[in-house]
């Protein structure tokens, strides 16, 4: 509009480290664009050291008659302060020093010199850059695809079911609840788990907008924002979950053992199976993988069709894909735990009493295979097999001591270098548990840095102290089993001493990773793993939930390790954002298809206008 | 007592190879990993604190690093890549650094370039010194007997003249380790008595390296056993049966029989550390200072050297035998000269030393202790 008759005189200063995330822009693309734009009479590059000295700059205004100063780069906020004073030396405008920050723009995520120059653009016409750079609107599908059915997916679907719209909920496993339902309390305020997962299941088995696709994966996607063709692989059930009411018959008569999944494998199922009593949906399925008469293509067994009262299994159904059509995608994959038998010296698959979390969450938890009673595990001639099997026995002796090692797997350049953020609390979580049922138990946590971070997780970190837990500054480094125990070495570091006793279990507080499949899953969707796994958001403090995809979210822990308010919280915003986009009819295109071209035209015409002026993609309709 | 800190610790020591001492952030694993730390030397975190902190004066009187053989484990299982193992490797030569009263070991650790001038300056003068000496009193062409080059009476005398000096050299350096690291330590009395009761421990473990088998692997212990009985035959060949090995052309079988297993020996154990350094197949041999491969050049050259002139002899070339001993003796001599009292070659000394006074150290330690000790996790409660 005014900018191109505008007595405007700008010079756009450049300091850019060109390293780190935003190390692939080509400043000299960038600076070329730059000098094209209206107004602009000049372009400097000055690296990323110090400020300039103002004086020099001061200078630079006077001989160019510079009247606005655009600085831009990867933190050109840090220049500022050397800008802005120039600017009065010079006589000048001190507001007339406008920021052009390529990484707030968002310059990692997406096509980055492009994005860059959308920054240069906007500041040079002083608009700001979330206005100029909104990718265009399409109209949107009103259903939404949510992947994982944890306490993260849970509450998205819940959330937008409930707004009245319809979600379609995938699920891997036969059950919906995630790793949240393994768990017996949470910490720090100590609830129970089931308590406050088991309502939002059976809300989430009950809703009529709620499609759940358990036992089920997504193939392929195809499409585009508002509008996504996503294929799902149905995976043969084998039982009909209308007709079955869990009467438990048929697991009675199954004769296929295996290890439990849900109880992390510290009880066996069978091969006809409910994960746990709660499951949603409550009905039994077949593992196809174990089950004698799919094995053997019918020649076998079949017990459990012949002892159904409501002919509800059928084995042999056939897995089956299903098409559906989406607006948006909201992925909540969560987490596996990280295999602690990869660290040899802590002797976990070796010692029968070194237990990983979510195995000692399943023993301690009131509804798991000993009825929360922590007792040891023992070693036991299985009569069939003759091999050695470990077993827990509720009449089993109760540990006299208990020790608890942080960190496993994490801070760790051998594994995982992030911080999996949850294991401290955990652990303190447990040692309570331990203290709790076991008063005369004593308990050890073996930690490097305890981070309680959290709102009331400080407080709790004092009371485990207060109830007598021993926390011992330093991660111990062995587990060893010598013939009259186990016993643990560390080193206490605050003591300056070595640390060698006799314990009865371990726990290990193992990290989380992304889980399995994540990455294929990444492939499938366009979205980016980061180094470690972690989906990356499209911006880490403006937009943590969107993705480089328009209509692709991401909720829990799968953007990266968080504990449950915080996977509950971002998957509340998720649903916000889900909400607002079908209530409004439209969504955002991907970030990647926004042209610089494009912006600097926005900029263009927005430029002088103030923001209020500009009208809403679409008003949203209240009913 | 007040302590002054040193904020250019790191930095001294990573002259002296130390690398990557600030990423450490304190877990104890490489501690609770190590076999040899224990009640009274917890070690290595806490001369990683001790360097992080800039306590120079904490860890010139520290025993630790003499305590640790290099297996690595604690390396290998470091969550942040902190290199504890090499961090007391280069402590071990900044105590000898330390140790020295000359100030010589400090100039060649940090300057390989101070080092090798050295030894071409000491080498050249043993040459000059050697040839000048020969031609004298000789016939190049004659290498025994009669008119000798280099006559074994001679250098005979040489070796023990030289030998007198780095002895004397290397005691006083031991004498300095003793005030820094026990002597001058007013909280732990050890009295004398004690000190010769436990005095067998010093040839002991020179003999045995009976520490270094107990790491969990055993193979390094095993190969430098080898190397270091095959230097030692070696020597005590040529500071008392000199006349015996140099006596041609027949063989006398019951020195040359030693004196070929201890070539053996030098030749093979060098080789294999010097192609573990290059192809770095273990954890000791990851990370190799400039004057590792001085030591290990130097020791290469003398062992060759030494057994080709000893075939040349044999073979009836006088002439170019006694060449090719002045060449040898150009290897040696600063080999000794300036490894045994300044560089890596002093660890024959502070080693078992180190043994020494941690044993006594620690009883010394255990006995002040109160003998009813609490439960280990009593204390712990309020950390």
């Amino acid at each position: 509009m005014a900018t191109n008759a505008s007595p405007n005189r700008i010079g756009v200063f450049f300091s850019h480290a060109n390293t780190g995330r935003l190390g692939a822009v080509d400043l000299q693309q960038v600076m070329e664009f730059a000098r094209q734009l209206p107004g602009v009479v000049a372009t400097e590059e000055m690296g990323a050291g110090a400020p300039p000295d103002p004086k020099d700059v001061a200078a630079d205004i006077h001989r160019l008659e510079l009247t606005s100063l655009v600085i831009a780069g990867d933190m050109p906020g840090a220049q500022k302060p050397a800008f802005t004073r120039a600017m009065v030396m010079a006589g000048g405008d001190p507001d007339e020093v406008r920021l052009a920050s390529f990484g707030e723009a968002g310059a990692a995520s997406t096509d980055p010199d492009s994005i860059a120059q959308a920054a240069v653009a906007c500041a040079v016409h002083g608009v700001p850059f979330g206005l100029a750079v909104t990718p265009a609107r399409v109209p949107v599908h009103p259903d939404t695809l949510v992947i994982g059915a944890g306490v993260a997916g849970i509450e998205t679907a819940l959330r937008i079911a409930q707004a009245g719209h319809k979600v379609h909920l995938v699920e891997r496993s036969a059950t919906i609840g995630g790793h949240m339902a393994m768990f017996d309390k949470t910490f720090p305020t100590l609830d129970c788990a089931a308590c406050i997962l088991t309502p939002k299941m059976v809300a989430v088995g009950q809703h009529d907008n709620i499609d759940i696709l358990n036992f089920s994966e997504v193939q392929a996607v195809g499409g585009s924002p508002g509008e996504y063709k996503v294929r799902v692989l149905r995976r043969a059930r084998r039982v009909d979950p209308v007709a079955c009411v869990a009467c438990h018959a048929c697991r009675d008569v199954c004769p296929v053992r295996v290890p439990s999944e849900f109880d992390e494998g510290i009880v066996d199922r069978k091969a006809i199976y409910m994960a746990f009593p709660q499951a949603i949906p409550n009905s039994y399925v077949v593992d196809g993988e174990q089950c004698l008469w799919v094995q053997s293509e019918g020649k076998k067994c079949g017990a459990c069709v012949k002892k159904c009262p409501k002919d509800a299994i059928h084995l042999d159904e056939e897995s089956h894909s299903v098409e559906l059509t989406v607006g948006n995608i909201v992925v909540a994959t969560g987490y596996d735990a990280f295999d602690a038998s990869l660290i040899e010296r802590y002797g976990y698959g070796v010692l029968p009493n070194v237990l990983s979390a979510l195995e000692f969450e399943r023993l301690t938890n009131a509804s798991g295979p000993t009825g929360g009673r922590i007792v040891t595990r023992s070693t036991q001639r299985n009569r069939r097999t003759k091999e050695e099997e470990w077993v827990f026995d509720t009449d089993a002796p109760a540990p006299r001591s208990v020790a608890i090692i942080h960190c496993v797997g994490s801070r760790d350049q051998n594994h995982n270098p992030y911080c999996s953020r949850v294991c401290c609390m955990y652990s303190l979580k447990f040692a309570h548990l331990v203290k709790e049922k076991l008063p005369d138990a004593t308990c050890y946590q073996f930690y490097i840095d305890m981070r309680a971070f959290g709102k009331g997780y400080e407080e709790f970190f004092e009371r485990i102290k207060d109830e007598g837990v021993f926390v011992v500054r330093g991660r111990s480094a062995r587990v060893e089993a010598r013939p009259d125990g186990m016993v643990i070495r560390g080193e206490d570091i605050v003591h300056d001493r070595i640390m060698e006793f006799p314990v009865d279990m371990v726990l290990l507080a193992a990290g989380l990773e992304p889980a399995r499949g994540a990455h294929r899953l990444a492939s499938v969707l366009g979205i980016r793993p980061d180094d470690d796994g972690w989906f990356t958001e499209l911006n880490y403090n403006t937009d943590p939930t969107g993705t480089n995809r328009g209509a692709i979210h991401v909720a829990g822990v799968c953007q990266g390790p968080k504990d449950i308010p915080d996977t509950v919280a971002q998957a509340s915003a998720v649903a916000a954002r889900v909400l607002g986009s079908v209530i409004s009819g439209s969504v955002r295109i991907d970030r990647e298809s926004v042209s610089s071209a494009e912006a600097a035209a926005n900029a263009a015409r927005l430029a002088g206008t103030s923001p209020r002026e500009e009208p809403w993609p679409s008003e949203p309709t209240h009913t | 007592m007040a302590i002054r800190a040193n904020p250019h610790l790191i930095d001294e020591l990573e002259k002296y190879g130390a690398q990557d001492v600030v990423k450490c952030y304190h877990c104890g694993n490489c501690t609770a990993t190590c076999p040899f730390s224990g009640e009274v030397f917890v070690f290595p975190r806490k001369s990683m604190r001790y360097l992080q902190l800039g306590l120079d004066v904490r860890l010139q009187g520290n025993l630790e690093p003499w305590l640790c053989y290099y297996c690595g484990e604690c390396s290998e299982e470091c969550p942040r890549g902190a290199e504890p193992g090499e961090t007391m490797m280069s402590m071990r030569r900044w105590l000898t650094a330390r140790y020295d009263f000359t100030g010589l070991s400090g100039l060649f650790y940090r300057s390989a370039k101070a080092e090798l001038l050295a030894i071409v300056l000491v080498a050249l003068l043993t040459g000059l010194g050697l040839t000048l000496f020969g031609l004298s009193q000789g016939s190049i062409d004659v290498y025994d007997g009669p008119g000798a080059f280099l006559p074994a009476s001679s250098i005979h005398i040489f070796d023990w003249v030289m030998a007198g000096v780095l002895v004397l050299l290397l005691g006083i350096n031991c004498v300095r380790m003793w005030w820094y690291t026990m002597g001058s330590d007013k909280e732990v009395r050890i009295p004398p008595l004690e000190y010769l009761k436990q005095l067998f421990l010093v040839p002991w473990h020179f003999l045995t390296q009976r520490r270094y088998s107990q790491c969990d692997r055993k193979s390094p212990w095993a190969i430098h056993l080898v190397l270091m009985l095959s230097y030692l035959t070696m020597l005590v060949l040529i500071m008392f049966f000199l006349h015996r090995v140099q006596h041609g052309p027949a063989i006398d079988w019951r020195a040359h029989a030693f004196g070929y297993a201890a070539a053996a020996g030098l030749v093979v154990t060098t080789i294999y550390a010097l192609q573990g350094r290059l192809r770095k197949t273990r954890p000791h041999y990851q990370h190799s200072h400039e004057t590792d491969w001085i030591f290990l050049a130097l020791l290469l050259m003398v062992s060759l050297t030494g057994i080709a002139q000893h075939i040349l002899h044999r073979g009836g070339w006088e002439t170019a035998a006694n060449v090719l001993y002045v060449v040898h003796m150009m290897g040696v001599v600063p080999m000794l000269v300036l490894e045994v009292p300044f560089s890596k070659w002093s660890h024959m000394a502070y080693r078992p030393l180190g043994m020494y006074f941690s044993t006594l150290r620690e009883k010394a330690v255990l006995a002040a202790e109160d003998p009813e000790k609490s439960r280990p996790a009593a204390a712990a409660q309020t950390a």
